[in-house]
């Protein structure tokens, strides 16, 4: 009897830890895919990336930066291209998109309009905009971040550049946060994949201006040709659902196009001053990129951007 | 009886660990952004975020920074300064800055002529962090 007992307790105990080691095993996978999607298994492979100290490097542990389309609409009017209310997405098409993944993509879209209007003054326009943004934006759960107050708190600093940059960014990266915090970087990436997409084809509008510094707009142009590689990889995981395939696919074949620019990297030492806490980032970049790439990378964004806003 | 209350236990803690890291994450870039990210840098509309289970996993986070540009970065794990250490590297795995080679400095400013693409690694420092932590990058940018 007590033989059996002890038989008996040892059949449990390792019962037990097995169990233990399964669950266990299944919440730290858990916990490392924390903000990534739930298809894994379908992912296509990602080339592990070398580094220096890094231990562990996968997809999970890399993020991708897409830069803010504020950045490209900077340089646009720097350049001296007069506002163009032509460039943007129509307001009144919020209605057309009636899915989720169109309306993330749009609300990116959107986004970059407003950052462009609000660079340009257009106090109008922008409420026009902001008005499309809040019907898309509740559509996809964003009450929070673009509500009433933030369209009040817009219009009582009309004509304060700085500030109006500041809250279209600031309600953006809440919307990131978001996304994330509630296991969706899907829909985080297609909001970002629009506000791209916007700016490139702000920016090969501008390149057409004679009016513009075209040689800035063309430089910016060309400098897409990472970021847009980022893109796709941070697409890559939703590739089994038929609709990011075919973005993924555009992309891809944009992608394809922009090999063919050139960019030459210099390394410079950079000076550092401490006491400000800056450092200067001296290396040097130039691109080059023939005026048959650029026109096909126009006609590629101009069609890309089109099948999206619709 | 014992043993499995303790694997019991192990299990629970890692459950509360994860779930903790994950939910501090928000908040840690919320606070991260009142400490180090000055007004006058706008946002660059993300929130970088990797969860890391030890001080030897690193974080890659694949950056563009514009010429003609100020950068402004902030690198934080949990509710004070200096628990993330980050470094940046060029495409040619020069290392351009080390958060480590100035006390781990929470926040740090870059003046960009020319474009270049950079990966930020960031880890935990070993020092103040003994378990897991979520790591959290903040971007802000002003023309030059």
């Amino acid at each position: 009897m007590h033989f059996k007992g002890m038989l008996q307790m040892k059949k449990n105990f390792l019962f037990t830890s097995v169990t233990c080691i399964i669950i266990t095993a299944f919440v730290l996978a858990g916990c490392k895919n924390t903000g990534k999607n739930n298809d894994k298994g379908s992912q296509p492979p990602v080339p592990k990336v070398d580094s220096n100290n890094a231990t562990l490097l996968k997809i999970n542990n890399q993020i991708f930066s897409i830069p803010s389309p504020i950045q490209t609409a900077l340089l646009i009017k720097k350049s001296g291209y007069a506002y163009n209310r032509q460039i943007l997405n129509s307001a009144d098409n919020y209605a057309k998109y009636d899915t989720k993944y169109k309306r993330a993509l749009n609300l990116g879209i959107y986004g970059a309009d407003l950052g462009y209007i609000s660079l340009y003054d257009q106090t109008q326009d922008a409420l026009l905009y902001l008005a499309s943004i809040e019907k898309l934006a509740t559509d996809i759960g964003l009450s929070d971040m673009f509500n009433p107050t933030l369209v009040k708190r817009f219009q009582q600093n009309m004509g304060k550049q700085d500030s109006l940059l500041s809250m279209v960014s600031e309600a953006f990266t809440r919307s990131d946060a978001y996304f994330k915090d509630n296991k969706q970087p899907d829909i985080s990436s297609l909001v970002l994949v629009g506000g791209w997409v916007e700016s490139l084809y702000f920016a090969v509008q501008a390149s057409t201006n004679t009016q513009a510094n075209q040689k800035d707009i063309i430089r910016r142009i060309a400098e897409q040709k990472i970021s847009l590689q980022n893109l796709v990889k941070m697409l890559q995981p939703y590739n089994n659902r038929p609709e990011y395939a075919q973005l993924i696919k555009d992309l891809s074949g944009l992608s394809d196009i922009f090999d063919n620019v050139e960019f030459v990297y210099n390394y410079v030492p950079p000076t550092v001053d401490v006491k400000n806490k800056v450092t200067s980032i001296n290396s040097t970049s130039e691109v080059k990129m023939e005026s048959a790439i650029l026109k096909s990378i126009s006609d590629k964004i101009v069609a890309i951007r089109n099948q999206i806003a619709g | 009886m014992k043993n499995r209350i303790t694997l019991l236990a192990i299990f629970c803690g890692l459950m509360v660990s994860c779930i903790s890291a994950s939910a501090q994450c928000d908040s840690i870039a919320n606070a991260c952004a009142k400490r180090n990210m000055d007004p006058s840098f706008i946002s660059d509309g993300q929130q970088y975020r990797a969860l890391l289970v030890n001080a030897d996993e690193t974080a890659e986070f694949h950056v563009t920074f514009y010429g003609g540009t100020i950068y402004r970065l902030a690198a934080c794990s949990g509710m004070t300064d200096g628990n993330l250490i980050f470094t940046i590297y060029d495409s040619q795995k020069n290392v351009l800055f080390s958060s480590g080679q100035y006390q781990n400095a929470p926040y740090w400013d870059f003046s960009v002529k020319s474009t270049v693409d950079c990966i930020i690694d960031a880890q935990l420092n070993p020092t103040t962090n003994a378990g897991s932590g979520c790591a959290v990058i903040l971007i802000g940018f002003k023309q030059l």
